[in-house]
């Protein structure tokens, strides 16, 4: 019997050692980076439960990832850190409907030689619903920093891709050495977008809402097939096995929704006629565009996660003897910018209950969006319900997220100051009960965070490893931008020997980066005009040929020299 | 009857009423146009008479008529009123007009590209036009099916621009622009000889197709498995099954001809060619086979294939029997499709009934809605235009026009910026000068360049 | 038998006597004497004669009235019931310099390069295109053939639709051509106002670059030092009055900057031609006494928030401005629709009579050949056609055309495609009297 206890006690030493479920890692920790304790109480803050669900000088305690107890009068744990909330706000936190945060976008596919443009292999169509984003996903990708500075816990994170890149899932927007570590939960979604294959079918949106309606009517085919032949399968065909196909079966049995990104009007009307035409669970993700879409929306059972991205105010012009056609002009134009910006309020109205999605949004504009919609009718608590309860509703994780209540997941957000004033900034976020604290600076002043888009020249000066794929192929080399004297000017450089060509019409400005450039085919000059954003040493673009209506995606990095 | 069954049948009544309305989308109006010249197209031109209208239909068309109840009356005296135009070949309100991709794309369809915010619906609303046909490019042997829309401007849903009830329709290619999307791609057709081949091939899959499908449905095995699905497939058999009229781009006299064998080979009946430029060579052909065809009022050589056009086209095609329409494929051309059919009688010597003809009934026919539209007569949709003059003199001004009963233009409340969508980071003096000739949006999207040139420096 | 025989041949022959009496079927420009009479002539300038009379002779008229003595020598044709009225002018084509639109070595309007005033476009015109008898039958019988491509693409030249030269075609007029640093967008490109402006600037800074080096040239192109400089000596053609210029600008605020630049600059003889938002701008236009050459009339609006019959009424609200307006198509193989443009321009305000005047008198005078073109006027060139009514209805035919004093042969490929297609031999049936099987 002692021999028996022995071994099982050395047991418990070894067992361990073998998964990396590391509750039992070991303690000792040279960098000093772990926490002392994973408990925390945060005191005498107003805590904000659930919108309007307000607790003064209450105390919060966390203990290993949930909230152990909310209230006035706590037992705070020994173990605990305590944290003085005193002129602080606890929020729950904020949860993203849809985004790409934490995923890297992966390489352009690579044009196959003797591309069939009519029927490409699925990668190159962009058909890949049996992809998981769990395959994009990088611990150390500069957005899940970016959302979680800002407020957001758990993201709905979609992968990378064209028309159907893949199923999303819920991450928790922690640190962790490891993706899987992130997840909260998989196959929360069948993403799907109007992005087309680059030169094949479906190339834009009259093929895609064709090929969709025949992959969805193929796999309704194929689960008949497999079905049968499971149940009994003499006499019948063998199916083929079609991942693409099941990528469809949740989905076709209504236990997985498909995520639209519909980020403008006919767009989203385009997803609910598929939705009306198929009989699939609608969610219409970044929409952008909602005010007149209300009935439809609610006749089709459409679940909403409006865009968190709203377009720039309009500056009218300040002169004294404007014209009556300008000043009518700008009127329009105006009234157009209100639509946007009051759609909230009016969807709430029309008893739309919605989430945010942050795809289109950047993270520092983030907040003063908010603030713009709640003057243009949205109120506080309706804002705050978008962030947190409606989404958790939405997205089926009410029993654990969504507000502070005992039991539920440890994600909190500790701002100074009421979270709405314009000059609060967060202090704390707390995810899967970690913290993370943040600088804050003392005073009326708001710092200027690093996410404002550079227009500091400096963003962008030096060389540029580009990439492209035309029909001709992949083409590499550098584009190296340089300002002497004040003018910047621009080189384009190819590593198969073409002669250097000069960049014209240069432009650089929040964030944007804009150039063109002419070569000479066949003694014809063509000109090429590439748009794209420049994200840290990242330059996304596209690339369009005037006289053909031909356009194609650069990539570039810049050089760390 | 009891009181307390008068509520519950009336409240039954508003529930039916409040349902039908909701089901009832598009607005239908009435309307009493008062003594005009009425050109009916198909019973003569009627000098000082009426036209009523009312919940959207031709109610009578008579003299000294009298508004019911509510009714508005418009003064056309010394005006002339005229079915509303019908553009049989458009590209206007669509956001993508090529899936140039694949050579075969049948299972696309312009219903879901459909653009009601696209000005270029007002202006031609403010040039007569009541409905045109909505076509995919040319970019394809087989196009995507079109979409025949009535411009009922102002809705942001494209679900209410559609015309109700318009049978299907779909857009064939022939000649030059398929082929130059074969070579671009390296793929077939890169001749007129393809051409023909892809047409066949795809017509005998079609056949294929149906075969396997017909077995499995008669197939009365509970165990049975269903042949692959292709909506492609199926468009192509409910076009051998007569259920999806074809439109075809096309321009020379020989590739004209090949379709019309073609489509004999494969049973099917009904055939308008588009552009055909050169069907006026052939016209007793399309005469005999019982096609029509839907041209250009004087377009030509900018391509080869029209190089040997002739802009007496439409009036000898007319003479020989050939049922033809004056289409536009062009935003700008469309405001003034009364001015393109006129020419009918610089170049050649049409009658003026045949000559709007060309831009009412006949394309009506061709797109299958002429049990609608087309003509001013009783049971027809109200879409009607006013002119201020003879609609064929160059004098001609479009004063109003109705759509379903509605009064969609009005020159007397022509505000000058008619956008139903503003975009709030536009600039307000946006202006767009636009040099070339916009012959060939039918192209547009296509990606037909021959990049293999475009990078190759050496 | 061998007489018999050649009777036979001579019998079975004669009708290809015959023809060959008509030249083997062609049908070839006249230019004897004539007395056009009995018609209703328009003469643009000095009011309409109802029942006249016009000589035409060694391609000039002679004499134009109601009470006319006509030559015993001349070919009188009784135009009774018709009209006559000057040859149409289309300012801005580029027809002759284009076959196919579509096929780029069948297009020679469109030089490499930015600066290239010395490219000649008379010299490329191809007198044989198929497109001008198609134009000239419909009365268009000179035009402003241009160049197109950077901000000097070339010299435009005014050319009459008759002659099988370039040289026999030369109206008389060239001018060079300048395309006008532009803020507008172009179609699909979707620019940001910085990067419009920047454009905007390094065109502007070009084009000043070059005209500044031609002032010099101009001085200095006469000594035995100076280099050859081919597209300076074209500019200095400008800059010493010799040619006109033609500016092509169109949004409104360039219109404004193109006025200013051209008052610093003090070229004279300079003409506006675009203009499509002219209307916006036209007292200052009428102010700096400018002549614009502007079209298509069949246009949509340069602005979406525009109405829709902006470009219809464009012309007319600058004439009425007092702003001398010709119009012109701006097209190649349809220059033939000038008289419809005309129609819509004089529908949406221009007024007839204005409109009239904007293809005839209007473009000649713009093009320094007032003295020779435009109008029916003794010693002006017959350059005229005769029409069954009002040229700007398409119920008009046009019944003759004279160029250069030849009586133009009124066939061309569309012509003669409708005499033989109208009804075809055979018809369906190749061997009517074979019986299919």
């Amino acid at each position: 019997m002692k021999i028996l206890r022995k071994t099982l006690f050395r047991l418990l030493f070894i067992i361990p050692l073998i998964g990396f479920t590391s509750n039992l890692k070991a303690q000792s920790d040279p960098t000093g980076e772990s926490p002392a304790t994973r408990t925390y109480a945060i005191t005498n803050a107003t805590i904000v439960q659930a919108p309007g669900k307000l607790m003064e000088e209450g105390t919060i305690v966390i203990t290993d990832g949930l909230i152990t107890a909310v209230g006035k009068n706590i037992n705070i744990p020994a173990t605990a850190e305590v944290i003085d909330g005193t002129d602080m706000f606890i929020y729950s936190g904020f949860i993203d409907g849809m985004s790409n945060t934490g995923a890297e976008r992966p390489a352009n596919p690579e044009r196959p030689d003797n591309l069939f443009t009519p029927d490409p292999p699925n990668y190159y169509a962009g058909i890949t619903p049996e992809n998981q984003v769990i395959e994009q996903i990088k611990v150390d990708e500069n957005s899940i920093e970016a959302m979680r500075k800002v407020g957001f816990t758990i993201s709905h994170t979609v992968p990378y891709g064209r028309m159907l890149p893949g199923s999303g899932a819920l991450i928790l927007l922690r640190d962790a050495d490891h993706p899987d570590k992130l997840i909260l939960s998989e196959g929360s979604s069948l993403y799907s977008q109007f992005s087309g294959a680059p030169g094949a079918y479906p190339g834009n949106t009259l093929g895609i809402m064709a090929k969709f309606r025949d992959l969805y009517k193929n796999a309704e085919l194929s689960k008949n097939h497999s079905e049968l032949y499971a149940s009994n399968p003499e006499g019948i065909a063998r199916p083929t096995r079609d991942r693409v196909s099941e990528a469809f079966y949740p989905v076709i049995e209504k236990k997985q929704p498909i995520f639209y990104n519909a980020s403008n009007s006919l767009e989203a009307r385009r997803a609910m006629r598929l939705q009306k035409e198929l009989g699939f669970n609608l969610v219409l993700g970044n929409l952008q565009e909602g005010w007149d879409l209300a009935d439809e929306i609610k006749s089709t059972n459409t679940k909403v996660f409006m865009s968190l991205e709203l377009p720039k105010e309009p500056k009218n012009s300040k002169e004294e003897d404007k014209s009556d056609e300008v000043k009518r002009l700008e009127e329009r134009r105006m009234e157009f910018y209100k639509k946007y910006v009051s759609q909230y309020a009016e969807l709430q109205k029309a008893g739309i209950k919605f989430g945010f999605s942050s795809i289109d949004a950047r993270s520092s504009q983030l907040k003063d969006n908010l603030l713009t919609i709640i003057e243009h009718g949205l109120s506080e608590d309706q804002v705050l319900a978008a962030l947190t309860t409606n989404s958790a509703e939405l997205l089926g994780i009410s029993k654990i997220a969504g507000t502070l209540d005992e039991g539920k997941i440890g994600n909190l957000i500790i701002s100074k100051g009421p979270y709405f004033e314009k000059k609060s900034q967060i202090k704390y976020v707390f995810v899967d009960g970690e913290k993370h604290e943040y600088d804050v600076k003392d005073g009326s002043k708001v710092k200027e965070g690093d996410e404002t888009p550079a227009t500091n020249l400096d963003a962008i000066l030096g060389a540029w490893n580009y990439e492209f794929t035309t029909p001709q192929g992949t083409q590499t080399g550098k584009f190296i931008f340089t300002n002497e004297s004040d003018i910047l000017s621009g080189t384009m450089t190819s590593s198969d020997g073409t002669p250097d060509t000069d960049l014209q019409n240069i432009s650089f400005l929040n964030g944007e980066l804009s150039f063109d450039f002419s070569i000479d085919a066949g003694g014809q000059s063509v000109d090429i005009v590439v748009v794209g954003v420049v994200d840290g040493n990242n330059y996304e673009a596209e690339a369009s040929v005037a006289a053909f209506n031909f356009t194609f995606p650069i990539q570039a990095t810049k050089d760390e020299a | 009857m009891r009181l307390i069954n008068m509520i519950k049948l009336s409240s039954f009544l508003m529930l039916f009423l409040c349902t039908s309305v909701l089901q009832a989308q598009t607005k239908k109006g009435d309307v009493l146009i008062k003594n005009g010249t009425v050109i009916t197209i198909t019973d003569g031109t009627l000098e000082n008479t009426d036209v009523l209208v009312r919940n959207g239909k031709i109610d009578r068309i008579g003299k000294n008529l009298k508004a019911p109840n509510g009714v508005e009356e418009v003064d056309a005296t010394g005006k002339f009123v005229m079915p509303g135009i019908i553009d049989a070949h458009s590209h206007i309100a669509g956001t993508s007009i090529n899936e140039g991709t694949s050579q075969v794309t049948a299972e696309v369809s312009m219903e879901d590209v459909v653009d009601p915010l696209d000005v270029g619906i007002y202006r031609a609303l403010a040039g007569g036009v009541t409905s045109i046909h909505l076509m995919h490019g040319s970019a394809n042997v087989i196009g995507g099916q079109n979409e025949t829309l009535k411009l009922r401007w102002g809705s942001t849903n494209p679900e209410d621009l559609r015309f109700e009830g318009a049978p299907r329709t779909i857009k064939f290619a022939l000649g030059e622009n398929p082929t130059r999307g074969g070579r671009s791609r390296g793929i077939q057709p890169q001749s007129r000889m393809g051409v023909e081949a892809m047409l066949r091939n795809t017509f005998n899959d079609a056949i294929k197709y149906r075969d396997a499908w017909n077995a499995y449905r008669s197939n009365k095995s509970s165990r049975k498995v269903a042949p692959e699905y292709s909506l492609r497939m199926e468009t192509m058999v409910d076009i051998l099954e007569g259920e999806v009229l074809v439109h075809c781009h096309s321009y020379r006299a020989d590739e004209i001809y090949m379709l019309m064998k073609v489509f004999s080979d494969f049973g099917i009946e009904k055939l308008t060619f588009q552009h055909a430029n050169e069907a006026y060579k052939v016209a007793p052909e399309l005469a005999e086979f019982g096609a029509s065809a839907s041209v250009f009022s004087d377009w030509w050589a900018y391509k080869l294939e029209v190089y040997y056009s002739t802009a007496y086209n439409a009036a000898i095609l007319t003479e020989n029997g050939v049922t033809t329409s004056i289409n536009s494929d062009s935003g700008e051309l469309i405001r003034h499709l009364f001015h393109e059919a006129a020419k009918t009688q610089k170049y050649g010597d049409l009658s003026d009934n045949e000559a709007l003809a060309l831009i009412t009934l006949n394309p009506a026919k061709q797109l299958g809605i002429d049990n609608r539209v087309g003509s001013l007569e009783k049971g027809k949709d109200a879409d009607i235009a006013i002119f201020d003059n003879h609609p064929l003199s160059i004098y001609a001004v479009p004063q109003m026009t109705f759509v379903d009963g509605v009064k969609y233009f009005d020159i007397e409340n022509d505000a000058a910026d008619q956008r139903i969508y503003i975009d709030p980071e536009s600039t307000v003096e946006d202006v767009q000068i636009l040099y070339s000739n916009d012959h060939d949006r039918c192209m547009e999207g296509a990606n037909v360049v021959n990049f293999t040139d475009l990078f190759n420096n050496k | 038998m061998k007489k018999f025989i050649s009777i036979l041949s001579v019998l079975v022959l004669l009708p290809l006597f015959a023809v060959a009496q008509n030249d083997g079927g062609i049908v070839r420009a006249d230019n004897s004497k004539f007395a056009l009479t009995n018609a209703k002539i328009y003469t643009v300038t000095n009011g309409v004669i109802e029942n006249g009379t016009i000589i035409i002779n060694n391609g000039i008229i002679e004499a134009v009235g109601a009470d006319i003595n006509i030559p015993g020598d001349a070919q009188v044709i009784d135009y009774s019931g018709q009209e006559i009225y000057p040859g149409m002018i289309d300012s801005g084509t580029r027809l002759g310099l284009s076959e196919i639109g579509s096929i780029s070595e069948a297009n020679d309007f469109r030089e490499f390069g930015e600066i290239t005033p010395n490219m000649q476009a008379l010299t490329a015109v191809n007198p044989n295109s198929v497109a001008i008898p198609v134009t000239r039958v419909s009365g268009v019988t000179s035009t402003l053939t241009m160049p197109a491509g950077g901000p000097l693409p070339g010299t435009a030249a005014t050319i009459s639709l008759f002659g099988y030269t370039p040289d026999q075609m030369f109206a008389g007029s060239k001018g060079v051509v300048m395309n006008f640093p532009s803020t507008a967008q172009r179609g699909w490109r979707r620019r940001t106002p910085e990067q419009i402006e920047k454009a905007r600037e390094k065109a502007q800074e070009t084009i000043n670059d070059a005209f500044d080096k031609a002032e010099l040239y101009a001085k200095i192109k006469e000594s035995d030092d100076a280099r050859y400089y081919p597209e300076m000596e074209a500019l200095a053609k400008v800059v010493n009055g010799e040619v006109l210029l033609y500016i092509e600008v169109n949004s409104a605020k360039d219109i404004l900057s193109a006025l200013e630049w051209v008052e610093e600059r003090g070229y004279e003889n300079v003409v506006l031609t675009g203009v499509a938002e002219g209307w916006r701008v036209a007292e200052e236009i009428a102010e700096a006494g400018l002549p614009v050459i502007t079209g298509p009339v069949l246009s949509t609006p340069t602005r979406g928030s525009d109405a829709y019959d902006t470009a219809y009424k464009n012309p007319g609200l600058m004439q009425k401005a007092g702003i001398k307006v010709a119009l012109r198509t701006m097209d190649t193989e349809n220059s033939r629709n000038l008289p419809y443009n005309a129609g819509f321009a004089a529908t949406y305000g221009m007024g007839r009579e204005e409109a009239l005047k904007a293809i005839t008198i209007n473009a000649a005078e713009i093009m320094g050949v007032g003295d020779q073109l435009g109008s029916i006027e003794v010693g002006k060139k017959a350059n005229i056609f005769v029409s069954t009514g009002d040229p700007f209805q398409t119920s008009t035919k046009i019944l003759d055309v004279f160029i250069d004093g030849y009586k133009i042969p009124m066939t061309s490929r569309h012509t003669e495609l409708y005499d033989e297609f109208l009804n075809r031999t055979p018809g369906v049936n190749k061997n009517p009297t074979k019986v299919d099987g």
